[in-house]
């Protein structure tokens, strides 16, 4: 188990080697610079000069690079350019936003789906089904903003009963907190659902069609039982696959439940800091952005023995 | 024995519930709650530091702590701020400046010439990064030599050359306000703590992304008159004004409407038509010295010929793409003097009137054959998108063939500071006399590439516009300018913008003006 774990720990190693060269590269192709965005249109020429100067983009791409790898192996990701903050404590106070939003919202989202997955393929081609399916993928194809924007106007405007934009961390006041992350969690998990409920729901359907399922109901065991017992942990494997990739994408960043809830998550950080030319802080939020999603699968990797005895971690 | 015991416990009792009651009664008291002005960001600030690390939003907040020696007054000319009154030697080189007695600095402090000294020596080290220095420095319209305290009461600035926009740029919001800085804002080895001004308010929070809360400084030693721009008397009538970061408009417009703030500076026009059938809420509007513009390569091999330019301005009707553009909330402008100057009359009052046949005619004459023009744009500002889509509409209508192309903020200023286009729809940010916004456009383009109109005439009517003070030689120099660039339309101007806010009802005394900038000053809630 330590040998697979620091196996896979050191094939991340490259994986965030070229993920950093790539974003380094690929921001600085890009047309504009921070220079440019902070002086805006008043700029002249000299200013420009000496701004960019001063933040080291006149030295070419490859000296820039290696300036920033050497920091950065040394735990120093550089300082915003926009406001000067550092950009690890940056990345890291804001991942904890989006993080919890991302986590309540999933564990939600899976509980639901694993009932509603497993109900409708109980229950295939009946009413039930047919309402479970519908749903799903309605809740598919309902942009997160779109449901956002309505809940908040519902929640928020008309009812009146849910805060309407800020934010407040749980740590300083746990119940102010939680009332503010009520409607992000909630979008986030009514939108992940559907994708969720209707994995669930085709990988429940193939193992009911297996013949110790067959079996384990000419015995005579209940209903129940044979649901719970023999189907939901062996169905369960490819909608946690599911959730980790889920998951990994959405610890990258929710930028657009961030921005309609005016959440201060990474997902926000990233989209100001792309927009501003700010490099040390995409590079920042890229580079923790890889390393997370290789993290979460990396665990629901090890998680796999708990659903499928038949899966080792070798 | 037994009875006198349950006396004192009764008497215990008693005594305990009364002082419980006093208690409950203190702390029931109806205490003053803090009264507390919400605004809004779209975007947070950037930095706490005036006039160095900055935006629009960095100068609105900023604004409302410190404060400079001059201070632009809502008809763009400069009054007094810190400064009582100023003297200018007759060579126009040396600006005396007596200032104000018996302000303080929210360290308690008293401003004096010595602090006056330190905070301009600091804006003018390069390390400052100051957005100002380039005009203060030998680059620009002058060079500041000196700054001296001739006594606690009395500063001295010594330049090499005269310049009428001295104190104009002193007083600009991009620069700060030139503000007058307590010493205490930087730490011993000189690095940036807090700005600690003489404004109405004190910064008290920033939490990033989150929001900024300034305090009502009680010392404030206001100016007597009203309010007017960033000058005159300013009273802090709340306790505490917050400035919510909130990015996306239509969330913003929920906020307002569910209370959670109490001003929304900077509606989009897309939002006007939902607010203005919403109860509770008022809209203000003034029109700002922003111009937005369509812009032109003249050195393009398609767009260099003026007969192909003027046809394209000529087929603009300018007076219905504003109103469509800004919801009827701004009025057409050819003219780079913006409607709220004082310069804005006579032939800069004249808007261009679409003439199709004339344009036909210029299009013919030009020997243009259809080439596809490339037109610039992005949708960071709707405004500039949708003055695209109809420019392209209006150009096809005398046979010119537009293509938009629509890229990010960051790119399109990236083309525009590189002349790299052949037409672009771009805004220029308010500047506060008309020689600064023909400077924006006039220049050399081999050395200054984003300098849109490069004609060593109109250069020399420039520079002759910042010679003198003299207004009627001015205007009459603004006009010629003005004639000139219609004649070679190296860009159409097309409108000032509106800065339109919407405020609850509670919401007392807030007022937009001609600049971007919100002020929070003078405002109370209810």
């Amino acid at each position: 188990m330590v040998g697979y774990l620091s196996k896979k720990l050191l094939l991340t190693l490259p994986t965030l080697l070229l993920v950093s060269a790539v974003v380094f590269v690929l921001i600085r192709l890009v047309p504009g610079d921070p220079a440019q965005v902070m002086l805006g249109d008043a700029a002249d020429p000299s200013q420009l000069a000496r701004l960019r100067h001063d933040l080291g983009l006149d030295q070419p791409i490859p000296v820039q690079f290696a300036l920033w790898l050497g920091h950065a192996l040394h735990g120093d990701l550089g300082r915003s350019i926009s406001n000067g903050q550092p950009v690890l404590a940056l990345v890291f106070q804001r991942f904890q936003v989006s993080a919890g939003i991302v986590l309540a919202a999933i564990v939600i989202a899976t509980a639901v789906a694993v009932v509603a997955g497993l109900v409708a393929a109980w229950r295939q081609g009946g009413a039930v089904d047919l309402a479970i399916v519908s749903g799903a993928t309605l809740l598919l194809s309902v942009p997160s903003f779109w449901l956002g924007l309505l809940l908040l106007l519902l929640f928020g405007v008309k009812l009146g009963w849910l805060p309407f934009v800020g934010y407040v961390p749980v740590t300083q006041n746990l119940w102010q907190g939680l009332a503010y992350l009520v409607l992000p969690v909630a979008t986030l998990a009514i939108t992940e659902a559907g994708v969720l409920t209707r994995m669930m729901r085709s990988s429940a359907l193939d193992v009911m069609g297996l013949e110790y399922v067959t079996h384990a109901r000419a015995k005579g065991l209940p209903e129940s039982r044979v649901l719970l017992r023999h189907v939901l942990p062996n169905a369960f494997g490819p909608t946690w696959t599911l959730v980790g990739l889920v998951l990994g994408h959405l610890l990258g960043g929710i930028a657009v439940i961030e921005t309609v809830f005016t959440l201060p998550g990474l997902g926000r950080l990233m989209v100001d800091s792309i927009l501003a030319r700010d490099y040390p802080v995409v590079q920042g939020c890229l580079l923790f952005t890889a390393l997370v999603y290789v993290l979460v699968n990396l665990v629901v990797d090890l998680c796999y023995p708990i659903f499928d005895p038949r899966i080792t971690a070798r | 024995m037994g009875g006198r015991s349950m006396r004192g416990r009764f008497r215990r009792l008693a005594a305990g519930l009364l002082a419980l009651g006093v208690a409950a009664g203190a702390a029931g008291a109806p205490a003053r709650a803090a009264s507390v002005l919400r605004g809004r960001l779209n975007a947070d600030i950037l930095s706490t530091d005036p006039g160095t690390k900055r935006d629009e939003n960095t100068d609105a907040v900023l604004l409302h702590v410190v404060e400079g020696l001059v201070a632009f007054r809502e008809d763009a000319s400069v009054g007094p701020m810190l400064a009582q009154s100023w003297d200018v030697s007759r060579d126009g080189l040396t600006y005396t400046f007596h200032l104000r007695r018996g302000v303080r600095f929210h360290n308690g402090a008293p401003m004096t010439a010595a602090e006056v000294v330190w905070s301009l020596d600091r804006y003018l080290d390069p390390k400052t990064h100051w957005r100002c220095l380039s005009e203060f420095d030998g680059h620009g319209q002058t060079r500041i030599v000196k700054v001296q305290a001739l006594d606690p009461a009395t500063v001295a600035i010594q330049l090499d050359k005269p310049s009428i926009l001295f104190l104009k740029t002193l007083a600009r919001a991009d620069c700060g306000e030139t503000a007058i800085l307590s010493p205490a804002s930087v730490s011993a080895k000189g690095a940036w703590i807090r700005p600690i001004g003489t404004g109405p308010f004190m910064f008290t929070t920033w939490r990033p992304n989150e929001y900024v809360e300034l305090t009502r400084y009680r010392g404030y030693a206001a100016l007597p008159g009203p309010r007017d721009g960033n000058a005159g008397g300013k009273h802090a009538l709340v306790d505490k004004v917050r400035f919510l970061v909130i990015p996306d408009g239509s969330a913003a417009e929920g906020a307002l409407l569910s209370g959670a703030i109490d001003v929304l500076d900077g509606v989009s026009p897309s939002n006007l038509a939902d607010l203005r059938a919403s109860r509770g809420v008022r809209l203000d509007a003034h029109s700002t010295m922003d111009i937005y513009a369509l812009i032109f390569q003249t050195r393009d091999p398609v767009m260099r010929d003026a007969r192909l330019r003027r046809a394209l301005a000529l087929a603009i009707d300018d007076i219905g793409l504003t109103r469509v553009v800004t919801q009827k909330t701004a009025q057409a402008n050819s003219a780079l003097v913006p409607t709220s100057s004082a310069f804005h009359v006579g032939v800069q009052a004249q808007v261009v009137r679409p003439d199709l046949a004339k344009a036909r005619a210029l299009v013919a004459a030009s020997g243009y054959r259809g080439q596809p023009i490339t037109l610039i744009t992005n949708r960071r500002y709707p405004q500039m998108f949708d003055s695209a889509v109809l420019i392209q509409a209006m150009a096809k209508t005398i046979g010119v063939d537009i293509r938009i192309q629509a890229l990010d903020w960051a790119a399109e200023l990236d083309r525009y500071n590189h002349g790299a286009y052949q037409a672009m729809t771009f805004a220029y940010s308010a500047r506060l006399d008309p020689s600064q916004n023909y400077g924006a456009v006039i220049g050399a383009k081999t050395s200054q590439p984003n300098k849109v109109w490069d004609d060593p005439f109109a250069k020399a009517l420039l520079k002759a516009s910042t010679a003198t003070a003299d207004v009627a030689q001015r205007q009459a120099l603004f006009d010629q300018l003005h004639q000139r660039m219609l004649a070679q339309a190296p860009l159409v101007v097309l409108y000032n913008p509106s800065h339109v806010a919407a405020v609850r009802d509670g919401v007392v005394g807030f007022r937009t003006w001609s600049t971007v900038q919100q002020r929070l000053w003078d405002v109370s809630v209810r």
